[in-house]
């Protein structure tokens, strides 16, 4: 029992030490007592108690990541547009989605739609190794440049068609695809590890959103509708 | 009559027909650039304009008639520079407007505001001139009033015409030249100054025309997002007056829509269309048994066995054809409204797509699929219905969309359509909170019952993939080697069975877990005698619609709102169910400045002289008792002309070309006692409500043209009396508050504008019938008023 807490806690020691090294450059107080209150508000009282998640989400500066006029709203509990049709998504959706995946030092992640790159840099402040995939060639590139600048430097990131995956880096322990489409492409299955997690936010993140998790075991994939996210504060509210 | 009164009608037709015919291109283009709803809402807003007129006129009249020689030709020009220039004004102003934060960005609503301002003008521009020339000529109002409907009557025609032949954003500029033909009628006689005007109109009209803008596409529509993808390129723009289709290609398209994770062969890439910038699908590539939608619940009827004669309704891109041939179906019988649409597919596609609109085993049937399902006579193996919601279901934003298929009448005839061992077949995305698929099992088991079964559960079957959800309706009970099928189809594929008539709940979340098992209950009570109960208690409305209410996507509950604000919070209810609220947003938007533009004139209209309430009611309920018929009038047609597009345009222009020839004949007149026509209209009306829908069913078989001729006698005689009572009403108002002619003008058009935008939320909530019952009423208010005692001399 002993042993185990201590490797617990070199491993909390280990994350700590990945995070403060991932925001040397990032992990300014510039506006850290919105991010707090974010983190607070939208995410804690809804239930996302993951350490590893809340820690990236007080650190990782969301305001720099949404278009400057967006800049005023981007810690409040809403989708913001970044162009082209795209979002960053609602910040309790990040957590939410990033607690699922337990993601952490040694983890390999994939994600399918980069967008803004705020949901990979989430992913790297937690120690995963983050590959991301965009296929609107501007959107990948300010993402990738704005991830270079905030020092996300092992993002991996490129332009090119999410279908077919990152076959070099396969297999995976998640995928996250944020640029959901009417079908679940085959090549990003096969490159899902054995016990491998995959979230798809299906529908709009306007309107009714709902998380869907396929989870591959023993060669059989299985899905599961987690919930409609947009709701899920409001209805624990009702029910309690 | 002198040749200048000659030139006035000219110009008022002209002026009529640009304003209306803009009317129909500018819905098509903001439809085409935003979402549809936004559209109605900035129309609605732009046409009180006419309101807008009738309040200026009113305010300055003595003003405004003392230099009409100048003021008329000034204000055509007026109208024809911003009619052809709307769209460089607002594509600006709408490119960089984002509709998802409407509803929390005050910047937004000031500039959807300020486009529906700039829209506004042509329409008050136009409208001055034609409330202008009423004032001046009340006493020969007949004949103008009948200038004023046909000119609407031909714009009608010319508007749908245009869309046909031009893209949309050329054609402002082409009806902008209409306004200026109408001012250059004008021009004989007046000073070189307004002369110089219209020749700098004209050429800014001729700039417009020459560099037409190009549609700034909302960042969210599907065709600007398709756009968006690496080496996308558009292979055919075709305008059409059902809609403007876009095919776009590019290499990373493609079409599989909730196909299996367990599919591991190619998912195709493949061209999307795309009608007024919303996409409708993916072409359907030549694949066999390689066609990935074998790997959807959308196959399900094939696990049955190969059908031999297939009708796909609302065929759209052929998807359901093309499965149905690589099934090996004998005979397709696809299908689909949208003539253009089946044309450009037949010769634009790409070659290994277009196989389906040349197969010899394919025919396309250009009609509404309703019209198909009433007037044909054959049986089919298997129906198979459009797919019903959106991908991750956004049901509440087609809350105003008539969807005829989708009523308990539809799927009656549909049922009946059926051979002995037929299948009926209808797929829905699965939504949150459970809408689609429950009202659409609700209508599937009341149209067994009102076939004569006595247990639909024994022929109802249904699977469940990550995202879908298909019902496969069957003539005959299912035999135990058809469940079988079906189970080793849904196990194949990884879907779980929905319902069955042996199934174990254990078997319902084997591969597809949902977050609780509310669904399962929800449709155990629908197929159980629980269901009325479940009808009245569940948070939103989920009973079967009919003919008379087409609306399967309006499931908002007015009694239950309190209930989904706390559910799921006063922010976010806009996000499910958008579509009514923006009805009844736009619905108050309107009443409200319409107030204001009723009331405004009153400061200056004399007092004592006269009854202003009497105009109110008078005015006011013509404007309202119009609109409302007309609408409720085009509803009934749709079916029986077979397309709606024709049927709005057929019953718009037999209403106005009707209209004016009975203000025309108001002229002729020496007696002229406005209520008789009045009542006339609303005893017609109630005829209609009583008849209408019988005479309809029973000329259903007979052919186009001979429908087409029996609308045109059906509404003509109440078109022709619908004209009379406004002219009769002005002129008799004119004898004695001759300063109250433009207000009373100006009340008629604010009260058609709210009139229409209320007509869809009674539709919506009572039904068309009540809507023409109420049209009928609404012509009653006027038959209680009289302006003077000697109306009935009125010569």
């Amino acid at each position: 029992m002993q042993i185990r807490r201590k490797s617990a806690c070199s491993s909390v020691l280990v994350l700590c030490l990945v995070q403060l090294l991932c925001f040397g450059v990032v992990a300014s107080s510039e506006r850290g007592e919105d991010r707090e209150a974010m983190v607070r508000e939208q995410i804690l009282a809804r239930g996302v108690k993951d350490p590893t998640t809340l820690t990236a989400m007080r650190t990782v500066p969301r305001h720099l990541f949404v278009p400057e006029s967006m800049s005023q709203h981007a810690y409040q509990d809403r989708p913001l547009p970044i162009g082209h049709g795209q979002t960053i998504s609602q910040p309790f959706i990040v957590a939410f989605m990033t607690e699922i995946i337990k993601p952490g030092p040694g983890r390999k992640i994939l994600e399918i739609g980069t967008g803004s790159g705020y949901q990979a840099a989430i992913l790297a402040a937690t120690g995963a190794q983050v590959y991301s995939i965009e296929i609107i060639p501007p959107l990948a590139d300010s993402a990738a440049l704005r991830l270079k600048q905030l020092g996300f430097t092992d993002v991996k990131t490129k332009s090119a068609d999410g279908y077919y995956g990152w076959q070099e880096h396969a297999p995976f322990d998640a995928i996250i695809v944020t640029a959901a489409a009417e079908f679940i492409p085959p090549p990003l299955i096969e490159q899902l590890a054995e016990s491998g997690l995959m979230i798809i936010p299906v529908g709009s993140p306007f309107f009714v959103q709902t998380l869907m998790l396929l989870q591959k075991r023993d060669g059989k994939t299985i899905s599961t509708n987690l919930m409609p996210v947009r709701f899920v504060p409001f209805k624990r509210v009702a029910e309690e | 009559m002198s040749g200048l009164c000659n030139r006035k009608h000219l110009s008022l037709a002209l002026v009529s027909a640009a304003l209306l015919a803009f009317q129909i291109a500018l819905l098509q283009i903001l439809s085409t650039s935003q979402w549809h709803h936004f559209a109605y809402l900035v129309i609605s807003i732009a046409l009180l304009g006419f309101g807008a007129a009738g309040t200026l006129l009113a305010l300055a009249r003595q003003w405004m008639t003392t230099r009409q020689a100048q003021l008329l030709p000034l204000l055509l020009c007026c109208c024809a520079v911003t009619l052809a220039g709307s769209l460089t004004m607002t594509q600006g102003l709408l490119g960089g407007f984002d509709s998802f934060l409407l509803f929390v960005d005050i910047s937004e609503v000031i500039k959807l505001s300020a486009v529906a301002l700039l829209l506004m003008l042509p329409f008050t521009c136009g409208a001055l001139t034609i409330g202008l020339i009423f004032t001046l000529e009340t006493d020969r109002i007949g004949s103008y009033y009948f200038a004023n409907m046909f000119g609407s009557g031909l714009g009608c025609l010319l508007g749908l015409a245009g869309l046909s032949l031009l893209l949309p954003q050329q054609l402002p500029p082409c009806f902008g030249l209409l306004a200026l033909a109408a001012a250059a009628a004008l021009l004989p006689g007046s000073r070189t100054a307004t002369r110089g005007v219209l020749a700098g109109s004209l050429a800014l009209v001729a700039i417009f025309l020459v560099q037409a803008t190009e549609l700034e596409l909302s960042q969210y529509k599907d065709l600007r997002r398709a756009l968006d993808l690496p080496e996308a390129s558009i292979l055919a723009n075709q305008p059409a007056a059902a809609g403007q289709i876009h095919i776009v290609d590019a290499p990373v398209l493609r079409g599989a829509a909730g196909v299996s994770f367990n599919w591991l062969g190619e998912m195709p890439q493949a061209p999307a269309v795309f009608i007024n910038g919303d996409s409708i699908g993916n072409l359907p590539r030549a694949a066999g048994r390689d066609n990935p939608r074998n790997a959807s619940t959308f196959a399900l009827p094939y696990a049955l066995g190969t059908p031999r004669r297939v009708l796909v309704l609302n065929a759209g891109t052929g998807v359901d054809v093309a499965l149905a041939l690589d099934r090996g179906a004998e005979t397709v019988i696809a299908v689909e409204a949208h003539k253009p649409l089946v044309e450009l597919l037949r010769t634009a596609a790409p070659t290994s797509f277009s196989r389906v609109f040349n197969n010899s085993r394919v025919t396309w049937q250009p009609l509404a699929s309703r019209t198909w399902l009433a007037r044909d006579q054959r049986q089919y193996d298997l129906i198979m219905l459009p797919r019903v919601g959106g991908f991750g279901g956004n049901a509440g934003l087609f809350a105003l969309h008539e969807q005829p298929l989708l009523t308990r009448e539809a799927l009656l005839q549909a049922w009946s359509k059926l051979s002995p061992q037929g299948l009926l077949t209808v797929t829905s995305w699965v939504d949150y909170p459970v809408r689609n698929p429950l009202r659409l099992l609700a209508t599937l088991v009341e149209t067994l019952q009102d076939a004569g079964v006595t247990n639909p559960q024994d022929r109802i079957a249904a699977v469940r993939s990550w995202g879908t959800l298909t019902f496969c309706i069957k003539r005959t009970p299912y035999t135990k080697a058809e469940l079988a099928a079906i189970r080793a189809f849904a196990k194949r594929w990884a879907f779980d069975p929905a319902l069955l008539p042996d199934l174990l709940p254990e078997e319902r979340q084997h591969y597809n877990r949902l977050q609780d098992d509310s669904l399962f209950r929800l449709f155990d009570e629908v197929l159980g005698p629980e269901r009325a109960q479940l009808y009245n208690n569940y948070t939103f409305r989920i009973q079967p619609v009919d003919d008379d209410q087409p609306f399967f996507s309006q499931f908002l509950r007015w009694s239950q709102i309190n209930t989904l604000v706390s559910l799921y919070g006063q922010r976010n209810l806009p996000f499910i169910e958008l579509g009514m609220l923006v009805a009844v947003l736009a619905a108050g938007v309107l009443s409200l400045l319409a107030t204001l533009l009723i009331l405004l004139p009153l400061i200056r209209l004399p007092k004592g002289k006269g009854k202003h309430w009497h105009v109110l009611v008078y005015f006011g309920g013509l404007g309202v008792g119009y609109m409302w018929t007309e609408l409720a009038l085009i509803h009934r047609f749709v079916l029986y002309l077979g397309h709606p597009v024709y049927a709005t345009a057929l019953v718009v222009a037999v209403l106005l070309i009707g209209s004016a020839t009975g203000s025309a004949l108001t002229g002729r007149f020496r007696v002229c006692r406005p209520w008789r026509w009045t009542a006339a209209t609303s005893s017609l009306l109630l005829i209609y409500v009583l008849l209408l829908g019988t005479l309809l069913e029973a000329t259903l078989p007979l052919t186009m043209p001979l429908r087409a001729a029996l609308t045109v006698l059906v509404l003509a005689p109440v078109a022709v009396i619908m004209g009379m009572p406004f002219p009769l009403g002005l002129k008799l108002l004119n004898k004695k508050h001759q300063a109250e002619v433009p207000w009373a003008w100006g009340i008629n058009s604010c009260l058609s504008v709210v009139g229409a935008a209320f007509a869809t939320i009674l539709a919506v909530e009572f039904g068309y019938s009540l809507l023409l019952l109420l049209a009928a009423t609404a012509y009653l208010l006027p038959t209680t008023i009289r302006f003077q005692a000697s109306e009935q001399r009125c010569d």
